[in-house]
C-alpha cells in the first residue's frame, strides 16, 4: 500500500485501526466524564476558596485533570491527522493547485509540526500549572 | 424557457479538443410521460451525437450508467426524471471523485483496484464436496443486503474519504463485498480477511456519514456492514469463530 511518504505518520502506520479508533473513543467517554463530574461539583459548591482549593489540589483530582489534558492531546493528534491526511495530500491540494501538490509533504509536514508543537506546549504548561502551584 | 421545456445541464469535457471541462445547456421538449434519465439522455444524443455516457442493460441490473444527478449520484436508467427535476431543470455531471475519461463516463480503475484487494471470492481449502457446499438456511439469510451489490459506484463515489484517499480507504462498495464473504458460513479465511482491513485506512476512514446508504440504487446499507467489519476487527482474533466452528 503506497503511503505518502511522512515521518509523523509512521508512528500511525504501525498500529492498527482498531487500536487508533479505541484511543479516539475511549478518550473523548473520560474527557466527558472528567467535565460532568467537574460541573457537577461546581453546580454543588459553596463559596468557600479553601474548599474549592483542597478539591483541585488533591492527588487524585490533580491525576485525573492530567490525564484528561493527556486524553485531549491524543484526542487531538487523531482528529487533526486524519484531517492531514485527507485534505494535505498531493491528490487533494492537486484540485486546488499543482504548485501546492507538489509540495504536499512539505506543507504536510508544518501543518503536523505546528500542532504537535503546540500541544506539547499545552500539555507542559498545563501538567505545570497542575503540579507546580 | 417555455413551460413545455426541461433545461438539461450537463457536464462536458472531451480532452481531444478541451481545455477544461463545461457545463453545456440543452432544451428539450418536454416528454409527454414519465421517462428515466437514460431515456432523456437517449433523446439528447439524437440532437447532439456527440455526447458520451455508458449504458447496458437499462434497468438497474448492469450498474454501467451510474451518474451525478441533480447533485446526488443514482442510475440513469431507475430514476424518474419527475423524481428530481428542480424546476424543469436536470444537471447531470459524472460520478464525483473519479477522473473523467470523457463526459459522463469516468475511469473506475481506482474502485475496481480497491474490489480485487478484498479477495472477492470465497476462500476455502478443505476439499470440496460432490456436488456443493451447504449452508443452513439461517447462514444463508446472513448474505442477504450484501450480495445484491451491483458495483455502480454510485455508494463509493459519493463518500468524501473515498474522494481523498481512494488508494487507502477500501470504500463503501467494496467493503460491503468484503463483509459479503466475512459473513459467508462456507469461507474460511475471516481471519486474514480481517487483517488485511485492520490498518488505519481501509475502514477506519469511514466516518459514518451514511452518504452510502443515501444514494446506494439497490437500497443496500453499506455502513451497517462496514459497522460489522469494525465490530469484529476490535475483537480479540481469539474469539472471531471461523465458519467452519475452530478458533
Amino acid at each position: 500500500m503506497a503511503y505518502d511518504n511522512n515521518w509523523v505518520i509512521w508512528v500511525f502506520l504501525f498500529m492498527k485501526g482498531s487500536l487508533i479508533w479505541s484511543i479516539q473513543r475511549y478518550s473523548s467517554l473520560f474527557i466527558l466524564a472528567y467535565f460532568v463530574y467537574f460541573v457537577f461539583y461546581l453546580l454543588n459548591a459553596t463559596d468557600s476558596y479553601h474548599e474549592w482549593s483542597l478539591f483541585i489540589s488533591s492527588f487524585e483530582m490533580r491525576a485525573a485533570t492530567s490525564l484528561t489534558a493527556l486524553l485531549i492531546i491524543l484526542h487531538a493528534y487523531i482528529g487533526l491527522w486524519t484531517v492531514g491526511t485527507d485534505y494535505l495530500t498531493k491528490r487533494t491540494l492537486g484540485f486546488l493547485n499543482k504548485g501546492l501538490s507538489n509540495q504536499a509533504n512539505l506543507i504536510r509536514g508544518i501543518y503536523y509540526f505546528i500542532f504537535i508543537f503546540s500541544g506539547l506546549l499545552y500539555l507542559g504548561v498545563i501538567l505545570y500549572i497542575i503540579w507546580t502551584i | 424557457m417555455s413551460g413545455n421545456q426541461l433545461e438539461v445541464s450537463m457536464y462536458r469535457y472531451n480532452p481531444e479538443q478541451d481545455k477544461f471541462p463545461y457545463m453545456k445547456k440543452y432544451k428539450i421538449d418536454k416528454p409527454a410521460r414519465d421517462i428515466m434519465v437514460l431515456d432523456l439522455l437517449h433523446l439528447l444524443k439524437e440532437e447532439d451525437e456527440s455526447i458520451s455516457y455508458r449504458r447496458s442493460c437499462r434497468e438497474g441490473v448492469c450498474g454501467s450508467d451510474g451518474m451525478n444527478i441533480n447533485g446526488k449520484n443514482g442510475l440513469a436508467c431507475i430514476t424518474p426524471i419527475s423524481s428530481v427535476l428542480k424546476k424543469d431543470k436536470i444537471e447531470l455531471r459524472p460520478l464525483p471523485g473519479l477522473p473523467v475519461i470523457r463526459d459522463l463516463v469516468v475511469d473506475m480503475t481506482e474502485f475496481y483496484a480497491q474490489y480485487e484487494k478484498i479477495k472477492p471470492f470465497l476462500q476455502n481449502n478443505t476439499t470440496a464436496p460432490e456436488q456443493e457446499r451447504l449452508q443452513s438456511p439461517e447462514d444463508r439469510d446472513k448474505l442477504d443486503g450484501l450480495y445484491e451489490c451491483i458495483l455502480c459506484a454510485c455508494c463509493s463515489t459519493s463518500c468524501p474519504s473515498f474522494w481523498w484517499n481512494p488508494d487507502k480507504f477500501v470504500g463503501p462498495a467494496a467493503l460491503l463485498q468484503a463483509y459479503r464473504f466475512i459473513a459467508d458460513s462456507r469461507d474460511l479465511e475471516t481471519v486474514e480477511r480481517l487483517d488485511e482491513l485492520s490498518d488505519p485506512f481501509s475502514v477506519y476512514r469511514c466516518h459514518g456519514i451514511m452518504n452510502c446508504v443515501s444514494v446506494c440504487p439497490k437500497g443496500l446499507n453499506p455502513n451497517k456492514a462496514i459497522g460489522e467489519i469494525k465490530s469484529m476487527l476490535l475483537k480479540s482474533k481469539k474469539n472471531i469463530i471461523t465458519s467452519d466452528g475452530t478458533n
